[in-house]
């Protein structure tokens, strides 16, 4: 019985634990390495480079930052993840709240949902010319409102490229956010909800003390792969503005690929990665708990 | 957990420690193999290398002409030129594949940038995506020096080119790639009728560029009088350079290249300083826009004149109507081949060599004379064979005796080149950013 569960074991985990070591462990591995290596010499100095660059489109953290960008990559990331996030999870939770018994509502969600279905570079594109001075909705808007700061083309000014691809990263992020929200939302016991009615409950009551603590893991889900997401953003940076004017827009994923395919520094690529791999971890952990704690229950 | 599930899990577990240790000792043990294998490598290549040029002696082949391959070959050729671009490119292979009907060229587009970009990496796998390859030519000297490229130095007859033009391929005293046609950046187009309209001539002097431009700004419908080219960032780097030649000597342009002046030098600030910051500062330059949507709107009238390339001329619906000025001051004017490579890794060597020495020689002759807007750098070519528009073009800059200067940032190149271009789209929308573009790009430059 005891050889027969062996057997078992090796059989039904042997071919993926193969697979995942040539896929997954020997290139994390080797990458983890490589970031250490100066020729043949295990050393910091890749990390110590690549912290304290200086070159405007490639440093992580700009040493006398400005009020406006460039503040560096990982100053970026960080700003990104406190704007996109909050935004992804109100505007996900409400639109999917208001989107539940309004006419069209397909319609709404298929146009929010777009976002998620385009490839990157498709959508770089889409984000451009929503920011473009001509054409762009938002410039447009502002020109109205006579606000001359934001009715030029946000991509192409340091103190608005970063913001624009942000804002245009909610969009693409968004049908995430509401087709989850969207599913948490039926999962809601409907008890509840009459119960409240029945006790006189407006609807801002019903939303505030009811449906937000009831959707509060789906919250936290959304929340945590926003976060994996936007640290690993790198397709609409390289096409809406290259990370630029001056570095005004730079992230991680991006200096990490101009060291690996432009400077052809491969041992600052892989130290970039490995920061980049570290702060992903953080979320990371805190989700796979939640998801460990919740098999448990 | 019962008794069995706990000792699935722990095996579990220890198969996933010795899986974690095997794979620490594949990535030691198969990076000592591929260091071993890059260096037999190496050595094959050098070998290699050397046959073919014992080969080449002993056979002592013609360098005129190469005796075309007889067997069906099916080549592929990476230029970066697309729409009307690739089309005036693909009459030269038109050219070609008439009197070479064994020959099937299928052409790719790769814009230079991503060649630089997404190469190395292949040719360190010992592969290729083409056979003959366009590239910038920093690169492919780089490439050649280290050993991925074929050497071309007895396809090419250096004396039957443009003088330096094949200096930017050449590298440890060999020639790794083949010039092509030259394109120039003489200065601001404009449309003739647009002058003729509203009473416009050439200025003779910066004062009366600056007078003109005032002229145009106040014209009902113009947006901006000077057009800005937008993408990676060449259009904007090509205007400074023209203002460096132009207002610093075409010596500042050869010293910045070479590293002798440094961009915080005063001599350079001043041209930046006094020169272009101050016609940023008062609206002449447009925003940057992508460059090949801004030509409809140049030519609808909403911008008066738009510094490019001579390509810019098979690209206008009527190449009748345009002419350019430089900056009145200019003594130079920016201009350089297109260069193209046979790397090692190609299957096909001899055909895509035999190519490449028609792309060099009567291969120019076919493109100068549809409208690409370029020039021959093989000095064979008759100006007569010029398309019609290129032939006054290229009259109008030898009549000047304009010093024909490298690219600057084309020259440098590498991560530099990037940074130039990241550094001045900032200039262009925060002029008053001089000081910090200037320190941040003598930071990189390259020392002397």
């Amino acid at each position: 019985m005891r050889d027969h569960n062996l057997k078992d074991l090796i059989f039904f985990l042997g071919p993926p634990l193969l697979i995942l070591v040539i896929f997954v462990i020997y290139p994390i591995v080797g990458t983890i390495i490589l970031s250490f290596m100066l020729g043949d010499t295990l050393t910091l100095e890749n990390y110590r480079e690549v912290l304290f660059e200086t070159i405007p489109l490639k440093a992580l953290i700009v040493t006398n930052p400005g009020t406006s960008p460039p503040w560096g990559a990982l100053i970026h990331n960080m700003v990104w993840i406190v704007i996109a996030v909050p935004m992804v999870v109100i505007l996900g939770m409400l639109l999917a709240y208001a989107l539940r018994k309004t006419f069209g509502s397909s319609f709404i969600l298929g146009t929010i949902f777009l976002g998620m279905v385009l490839p990157g570079v498709v959508s770089g594109l889409i984000i451009r010319f929503m920011f473009d001075a001509d054409i762009g909705i938002f410039p447009r808007i502002f020109a109205l409102f006579n606000v001359p700061l934001l009715s030029h083309t946000w991509t192409i000014y340091p103190q608005t490229a970063l913001f624009a691809l942000i804002l245009g990263s909610i969009w693409l992020w968004l049908g995430f956010s509401v087709t989850l929200y969207s599913a948490g939302l039926d999962s809601i016991p409907s008890s509840l909800i009459e119960a409240a009615l029945v006790d006189g409950a407006s609807e801002r009551e019903i939303f505030t003390k009811i449906i937000i603590p009831q959707l509060k893991p789906v919250t936290t889900v959304v929340i945590l792969m926003t976060i994996m997401w936007v640290l690993k953003l790198f397709d609409i940076v390289y096409v809406v503005t290259g990370g630029g004017p001056g570095g005004a827009s730079t992230v991680l994923a991006l200096i990490m690929y101009m060291y690996f395919a432009s400077s052809l520094e491969y041992n600052k690529a892989a130290a970039v990665s490995v920061i980049l791999a570290l702060l992903t971890l953080i979320p990371a952990y805190w989700y796979m708990k939640m998801v460990l704690s919740g098999e448990k229950q | 957990m019962s008794t069995n599930q706990n000792k699935l899990t722990i095996s579990a577990l220890a198969l996933s420690i010795i899986a974690l240790l095997l794979g620490l000792y594949a990535v030691i043990a198969i990076q000592n193999l591929s260091t071993s294998i890059s260096q037999l490598q190496g050595s094959l290549n050098e070998i290699r290398g050397d046959i073919n040029t014992l080969q080449q002696q002993l056979a002592k082949q013609p360098t005129q002409q190469q005796v075309p391959p007889a067997q069906k070959v099916k080549l592929v050729v990476i230029g970066p030129w697309s729409g009307d671009e690739a089309k005036y490119f693909q009459a030269v292979i038109d050219a070609y594949v008439k009197t070479h009907p064994n020959v099937e060229i299928e052409y790719r587009t790769m814009r230079a940038e991503d060649v630089a970009a997404t190469m190395p990496i292949q040719f360190a796998a010992g592969v290729a995506p083409g056979d003959v390859i366009f590239g910038w030519a920093w690169f492919i000297a780089k490439m050649g020096k280290e050993g991925h490229l074929v050497d071309l130095t007895n396809v090419i007859n250096e004396k039957e080119y443009v003088p330096g033009i094949v200096d930017a391929v050449k590298a440890d005293g060999k020639i790794w790639g083949a010039p092509f046609t030259m394109w120039l950046k003489p200065g601001f187009w404009y449309r003739k009728s647009f002058f003729q309209k509203n009473g416009l001539s050439e200025p003779k002097s910066y004062s009366e560029f600056v007078q003109l431009l005032d002229k145009i700004k106040g014209i009902p419908g113009i947006k901006n009088p000077i057009a800005t080219g937008d993408g990676v960032g060449w259009p904007i780097s090509d205007i400074v350079e023209h203002f460096i030649i132009a207002y610093g000597g075409p010596q500042m342009q050869l010293n910045l290249i070479s590293g002798k002046t440094r961009f915080t030098d005063p001599s350079v600030k001043k041209v930046f300083s006094d020169y272009l910051v101050p016609l940023l500062q008062k609206g002449y330059f447009s925003e940057p826009i992508e460059w090949t949507t801004v030509i409809p709107k140049w030519w609808a009238g909403e911008y008066g004149l738009y510094f490019m390339g001579t390509w810019i001329t098979g690209m206008v619906e009527d190449p009748n109507d345009i002419d350019f000025f430089p900056l009145p001051e200019s003594k130079g004017v920016v201009g350089g081949a297109d260069y193209a490579f046979v790397p090692k890794y190609s299957k096909n060597v001899d055909a895509a060599v035999d190519f490449i020495k028609y792309l060099a020689t009567d291969g120019q002759g076919v493109h100068a004379s549809v409208p690409s807007g370029k020039v021959p750098t093989w000095t064979k070519v008759p100006i007569s064979q010029l398309w019609k528009p290129m032939q006054s073009v290229y009259s109008k800059i030898t009549q000047r005796n304009m010093a024909i200067l490298p690219d600057l940032d084309d020259s440098i190149g590498g991560d530099w080149q990037k940074t130039f271009w990241d550094q001045l789209k900032l200039l262009w929308v925060n002029p008053g950013a001089l000081d910090s573009v200037l320190k941040t790009l003598e930071a990189g430059q390259p020392k002397p």
